[in-house]
């Protein structure tokens, strides 16, 4: 049943904007490229791909335009007639039918044009078929968009239509227009309709929902009905009539007794007669609205005549069950809106009634016989008059009794709490309820760990027996070691000999640290010949040491070397041809008297060593300068170090130059999230 | 809480300390410090690694099987708890204790027992045959000790004033 899916209807397009639709899908949902070189089959297939892929979406939205639609006949007679009130059922049909005729025209074109193109020759030809079969296509469509705007039209309105459920509980209102339903309705739903002192101020139907005997029940308001004869009425009366005439419903004629609507109560009267055919087996309720301007007991003779009358027709609507005395109040009843005097009275009266008619009919039908075989509560049939009670053992209730007692008395943890001071001040000792041999020692602290030990470790009922047992072991084995602590003292080396052996460790040690720089320099290193001895290593007085520390007399030697030294010989440079003579006086003759003088001082002062300063540079030892030389001694002690691996921190380490570093702590990334900064 | 053992090198791990690896079998691997953890990482096997308890005890340099090591062991079940059974363990660590570093050093000395007596061979046999870098083999004849050469007082007085200088 589409009764509420009015508004699920999806929206009918323009006739420009549906074309425009369906051929732009079609360009970009089928291949675009096609050159004439290609197979005719191919370019053959190509454009008819393209009319059948058009053809199937026209198809596609006209069918769901035609499907969504309702049908008037389809649905409930209520929704039909309405429908049928506002857009006249013929033009609708007719619209719904223009669609479905272009549709048609649509398949036959396609199927056309493919005809044709089967056959088509050349691409131009292909191409030409498939542009005046797209274009007829859109013709069609262009010649039913006014039937296409009229749709949509009628969709908009129709999904703003209140939904009505034909089939619940429903009251109705009607009657003149000012009367008060409005009014009425605002006050027993939370519908908020429009209440103004013109009249139409509603113009279509209202619904609001109250409850009733835990029952959902529907109020519909209607617009006002004048007196007219019914070819003469407009839309909106129309639609109170179609909902009169075929909702089920409890109906409240609305009675403005004061008269301050614009009508006399004879008018309304008329109106009443007029339609009280569609009263017809109806709980009808004539509602005297407005007691507060004027009360119902003091109208005029005449117009209270017209009332009663109302008033019988309305009882004969009731159904003929129960007495009428009963059932008179229910028919006619007076309240204000305004004062809101009576208004829970009349709606109580209208849900009252119309439960009980429907009650009734339900009895009626037949599918209420299934529904009371389903229920059914089997009583057992008692077989005598002897009271059976329940039976409760007397320990549980005496149990039963206790726990409830105990409940009230028992002090909880939680009570304990706050009377210490509440949650952060007062804090449960767990150990109360330990179950220890003495109960002293339920508050003791146990140490966890002893000198690097877990005590729960050494735990063992009996350690005191193995700790016996252990010491007695101990006990024996001190005893046995008492007996072979004999530390045989042997022989040992006296100082002497420990200072030779001291000695003779020193030298080697030197010997290796010489022999390792010796190694690891050679290969780069030019080994300079003895004779240019630059730092005066090898020294007479050198020899004597060492040969003194060996034991040695080294006088001998000494002489032997002094005698044979290049400085009493003189210098192989400073020999003139002549002078063979004494190594003494040889230098007299030579060119420089600095030379003479200095090689003189040399040979005096032989005795005294010297040592040059370290970047001194001398003539065979292939440097610059001193500055060169420095830097290549400097290189040299470099390399014989060890490289620390450590990677331990330094000195260097120690300063943090800036504590927040721009580059770290500002900027975007060109890549990435800035989360962590 | 508990102290637990370094996997690698067997020291006791305090609170607060270390790391631990729990592997995708659910073995739990314990470290003191980052040397024992990037050593595991590594993959070195603490039996090969000369610094670790496994080495020495797998190598006989500690003492292995002894009756004070069976007094700590972890036990699974919690005994309930007693106060004389407390105060009784904490004195009875403590003998413990005591016992175990005594018996660990008279294992020790046992291992070096016998050193004097190479260290004592080692020596005669290094001065021996390395006197002659400090005593000239003529001066050895004569005086056939293993002792440095008597100094002679003959040479000149500069030179007795740099026979203590260092040489080299």
């Amino acid at each position: 049943m589409v009764q509420y899916n009015f508004k699920k209807i999806t929206v009918v397009p323009n006739g420009k904007d549906l074309i425009d639709i369906i051929l732009s899908r079609t360009q970009r949902q089928t291949p675009t490229v096609v050159h004439k070189g290609y197979a005719i089959s191919r370019l053959r297939q190509f454009y008819m791909r393209k009319v059948k892929y058009t053809q199937q979406n026209f198809h596609e939205k006209l069918s769901a335009i035609i499907d969504e639609f309702p049908r008037l006949d389809d649905i409930h007679p209520f929704y039909g007639d309405l429908l049928h009130v506002l857009y006249n059922k013929d033009h609708y049909k007719l619209a719904l039918g223009q669609v479905n005729t272009a549709r048609n025209l649509i398949s036959k074109i396609a199927k056309d044009y493919v005809k044709l193109l089967k056959y088509g020759d050349s691409l131009y030809r292909c191409k030409s078929l498939k542009v005046a079969a797209l274009g007829r296509m859109c013709t069609v469509i262009k010649r039913i968009s006014p039937s296409l705007a009229y749709l949509e039209q009628i969709r908009q309105h129709m999904a703003r239509l209140p939904s009505i459920d034909p089939n619940t509980r429903t009251i109705l209102i009607c009657g003149y227009p000012n009367v008060g339903k409005s009014s009425f309705i605002n006050k027993i739903t939370r519908a908020d309709v429009d209440v103004q002192p013109y009249a139409f101020t509603t113009k279509s139907l209202f619904v609001g929902h109250t409850d009733y005997k835990y029952l959902r029940y529907q109020v519909i308001d209607t617009p006002g009905i004048l007196d007219r004869p019914f070819e003469d009425r407009n839309i909106i009366e129309m639609c109170s009539i179609t909902a009169l005439a075929h909702l089920r419903a409890a109906i409240l004629f609305f009675l403005d007794i004061s008269g301050s609507c614009g009508y006399s109560i004879a008018q309304q009267a008329a109106l009443f007669h007029s339609i009280k055919s569609l009263f017809m087996n109806k709980p009808l309720i004539v509602v005297c609205n407005k007691t507060d301007l004027q009360p119902l007991e003091g109208i005029s003779e005449e117009d209270m005549k017209l009332v009663m009358e109302m008033k019988a027709e309305a009882m004969k609507t009731v159904m003929g069950q129960g007495g009428e005395p009963a059932n008179e109040e229910a028919v006619l009843v007076t309240m204000s809106t305004l004062t809101e005097d009576g208004v829970i009275a009349v709606k109580n009266a209208a849900c009252e009634r119309l439960l009980d008619q429907r009650v009734e009919i339900k009895m009626k039908s037949k599918k209420i016989n299934d529904c009371l075989n389903r229920f059914h509560v089997a009583m057992p049939k008692p077989r005598d008059q002897k009271e059976r009670p329940p039976c409760i053992p007397q320990a549980v209730l005496e149990a039963r009794a206790k726990e409830a007692a105990e409940k009230e008395r028992r002090k909880t943890e939680k009570d304990l709490e706050n009377e210490n001071g509440g949650a952060g001040v007062y804090s449960a000792s767990l150990k109360k309820h330990y179950i220890l041999a003495n109960d002293e020692w339920k508050e003791d602290i146990m140490p966890e760990i002893l000198d690097g030990h877990n005590v729960a470790d050494f735990i063992d009922p009996d350690i005191l027996l193995r700790l016996e047992e252990l010491e007695r072991e101990e006990g024996l084995r001190q005893a046995e070691e008492e007996d072979d602590d004999f530390e045989m003292d042997g022989e040992e080396l006296n100082a002497e000999e420990k200072e030779a052996l001291a000695e003779i460790r020193k030298k080697k040690s030197l010997l290796i640290q010489q022999h390792r720089i010796k190694k690891s320099t050679a290969e780069s290193r030019s080994i300079m010949p003895r004779k240019f001895d630059k730092n005066k290593e090898f020294t007479s007085e050198r020899m004597g040491r060492q040969l003194t520390a060996l034991g040695l007399d080294p006088s001998l030697a000494i002489n032997r070397a002094r005698s044979r030294s290049l400085s009493r010989k003189g210098r192989k440079r400073e020999r003139s041809s002549d002078n063979h003579g004494d190594a003494m006086d040889v230098d007299m003759d030579t060119p420089s008297k600095k030379l003479r003088a200095r090689s003189r001082s040399l040979s005096l002062s032989r005795s005294r060593s010297r040592s040059r300063p370290p970047s001194e540079v001398t003539p065979g030892d292939g440097f610059k300068d001193s500055a060169q030389k420095v830097k290549a001694i400097k290189i040299a002690k470099k390399s014989v170090k060890k490289r620390n691996k450590d990677a331990r921190k330094g000195e260097a380490d120690r300063v943090i130059p800036s504590l927040k570093p721009k580059h770290l702590f500002s900027g975007k990334r060109s890549i990435g999230k800035t989360q962590r900064r | 809480m508990r102290l637990e053992k370094c996997w690698f090198c067997s020291s006791t791990i305090y609170p607060g300390h270390g790391i631990q690896f729990v592997r995708n079998d659910a073995k739990i691997f314990r470290f003191c410090r980052s040397k024992c953890h990037k050593n595991f990482k590594m993959k070195r096997n603490p039996r090969k690694v000369k610094w670790t308890k496994a080495y020495r005890r797998l190598h006989g340099k500690d003492m292995t099987q002894d009756l004070t090591f069976e007094f700590e062991r972890k036990r699974n079940r919690p005994e309930r708890y007693d106060r004389n059974l407390a105060e009784t363990t904490l004195k009875a660590i403590k003998k413990i204790t005591k016992v175990r570093v005594e018996r660990e050093a008279k294992h020790h000395a046992l291992r070096m027992k016998g050193k004097k007596a190479k260290d004592h061979k080692e020596a005669v046999k290094e001065l021996e045959q390395s006197i002659h870098l400090v005593k000239a083999p003529a001066v050895f004849q004569q005086d056939p000790t293993l002792t440095l050469p008597k100094m002679q007082v003959k040479v000149s007085q500069k030179q007795s004033e740099e026979n203590n200088a260092m040489e080299e």
